[in-house]
């Protein structure tokens, strides 16, 4: 900061006669110490006072300033125009900021342009109106701005690549895969007979990888596909997609001999397929890590949160399967990330990212609760209604 | 008649209407311009027996050159060949894909089956459909 009382700091008594009115202690220093720039003129635009911020601001001396005009202080390819400018604001003399809207710079000495705002103050000191130009330079903020946005276009354009890379991958890798598998079937019902135990058991392993790999490739695909859906949203009984997961289960259900429950569910703003998908992830996670012996039981629960602003619903399900330590219940939400062997239960560990990545796309948050061996509950939270809602068009990528 | 560039979907395809007793006759071209070019020779030679009208034509999307879209808008534009059914065979599951072919007058749309017993009965289905259940019109538009 500049100190008030430096001798050889920009004069405030200028040389030129600043209306032969005495101008009061108070006011000298509230401009002497002010943050920013500020530049006193008169009618015709020559200056009249500076202050040190300005001096600092501008590269010239106190002194230089008082042979300037404040059109010295504009870039030469603004000035033409700026005496209009100024004549205008003289005719109608009001506190404004300057150029509201648009880009403003100002001039150094030596002509380096720099980004500023400004802010226009009618002084009447009765011998003829002045204007006090307070000036801030804003070339850190702007610099910050350009930043912010580059940063922002760069991580857009990083997810766009990647999620475009995912799914031409997967739509490129399931083509020779889909080859593989089909010859290794081929081979079974053509020569199985030839192949002997040995050959049997390779080319039926070689077939189960190759089926591993197709559900790989297949939830990576609907991974991806979940950041890419443009809008969808509307007003949704949640009842809806849980029947519809619950039907695409079916099999499933019968099959583990699970009893199921479903509460009254409330309704939210939210895209149906991506529910579906969402609740059917979780529903087949209950029913597939469910212990032995045990008739498996998932009950799916909903409610209102009333206290947040817009409220927001919360759903739950919940199974007394095998449940999993705590201590890692932020790690399964994680892409390929599996707490249990392949052995004992098939999978990919996609299920849990696409699901987080669903809630998260919904502005909506999702954890889990549970107890080795005492069963399993994930919890979502989404808002009734989603932020964009009244626009109509496509929501973030 | 198969317009496909893969060889070995061919291949599969043609086996499994082999296996699905499919007794008829099986062509296939490579790519969209070799399908379109076959058929307005068909056109032109109605009863040449080398070159006869298919009954039924299986078309792949991404093919080289003039692709399955566009060989679906020339045959559907031409008064000549639009009446013969034709059912996109590809490995796309895309939702755009199925609005613009059927927005282009596909006849149906289907995701290449995964494993050969499924092509093997979808080979059925198409042959009991097309080729026997549905009533098609005799011949070319006039
Ligand atoms: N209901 C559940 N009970 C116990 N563990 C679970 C449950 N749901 C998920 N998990 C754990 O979280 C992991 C990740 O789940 P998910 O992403 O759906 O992958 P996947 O089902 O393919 O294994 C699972 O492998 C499992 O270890
Ligand atoms: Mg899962």
């Amino acid at each position: 900061m500049e100190e008030t009382e430096n001798p050889r700091a920009p004069s405030l008594e200028p040389e030129r006669s600043f209306g032969g009115h005495a101008i009061g202690d108070p006011f000298r220093r509230v401009v002497e110490s002010a943050p920013y720039g500020m530049v006193v003129s008169d009618v015709a635009g020559r200056i009249v006072m500076v202050n040190p911020e300005a001096v600092k601001m501008f590269g010239h001396s106190a002194e230089e300033f008082l042979e300037l005009r404040i059109e010295d202080l504009v870039p030469p390819r603004f000035r033409r125009g700026h005496d209009g400018l100024r004549e205008g604001f003289h005719r109608a003399p009001e506190s404004r900021p300057m150029g509201a809207g648009r880009d403003l710079f100002a001039c150094r000495r030596g002509g380096m342009e720099f980004p500023v705002e400004i802010a226009l103050t009618p002084l009447d000191m009765g011998d003829g109106p002045f204007v006090l130009s307070s000036i801030v330079d804003i070339t850190r903020r702007k610099r910050a701005e350009e930043e912010l946005v580059r940063y922002a276009k760069k991580l857009e354009r990083s997810n766009a690549e990647l999620e475009g890379f995912a799914s031409i991958a997967s739509h490129d890798l399931q083509e020779p895969l889909r080859k593989i598998r089909m010859m290794g079937e081929r081979l079974v019902a053509l020569c199985e007979a030839e192949l002997g135990d040995q050959g049997r058991d390779y080319l039926g392993r070689m077939i189960r990888a190759g089926d591993n790999m197709h559900r790989l490739i297949r939830d990576l695909l609907a991974f991806s596909r979940v950041g890419m859906r443009d809008g969808g949203f509307r007003r949704l009984p949640l009842a809806e997609p849980v029947r519809d997961a619950l039907s695409t289960l079916e099999m499933v259900i019968e099959e583990a001999g699970a009893e199921i429950e479903v509460d009254d569910l409330p309704e939210a703003e939210a895209d149906e397929s991506q529910m579906r998908q969402l609740f059917q992830n979780l529903i087949g996670n209950a029913l597939k890590f469910r212990r032995p012996g045990v008739v498996p039981r998932v009950t799916i629960r909903g409610g209102i949160i009333e206290a947040e602003e817009g409220g927001r619903v919360r759903l739950e399900v919940c199974d007394n399967g095998i449940g999993f330590d705590e201590q890692y219940h932020d790690q399964i939400f994680e892409i390929f990330r599996r707490l249990h062997g392949k052995t004992e239960f098939e999978g990919t560990g996609i299920g849990l990212a696409i699901c987080k990545k669903i809630v998260e796309r919904h502005d909506g948050r999702i954890h889990a609760r549970s107890l080795p061996g005492e069963g399993a509950t994930f919890i979502v939270e989404l808002p009734k209604q989603q932020k964009a809602s009244n626009d109509q068009s496509p929501s973030h990528r | 008649m198969m317009a496909d560039d893969d060889a070995d979907d061919r291949e599969f395809v043609r086996e499994a209407f082999d296996a699905s007793g499919f007794l008829g006759e099986f062509r296939y071209v490579e790519d969209g311009g070799a399908l379109v070019d076959y058929l307005l020779e068909a056109k032109r030679n109605p009863r040449d027996p080398a070159s006869p009208m298919p009954d039924l034509i299986l078309l792949d999307l991404n093919m080289p050159r003039v692709d399955g879209y566009e060989a679906l808008k020339r045959i559907k534009s031409d008064v000549g060949l639009r009446r013969i059914p034709i059912v996109v065979l590809s490995t796309s599951e895309s939702e755009s894909d199925i609005e613009k072919t059927y927005d282009e007058g596909v006849n149906s749309f289907i995701t290449k089956p995964a494993g050969f017993n499924e092509l093997v009965e979808m080979a059925g289905r198409l042959k009991k459909y097309w080729l026997e259940l549905v009533k098609l019109p005799n011949g070319p538009a006039r």
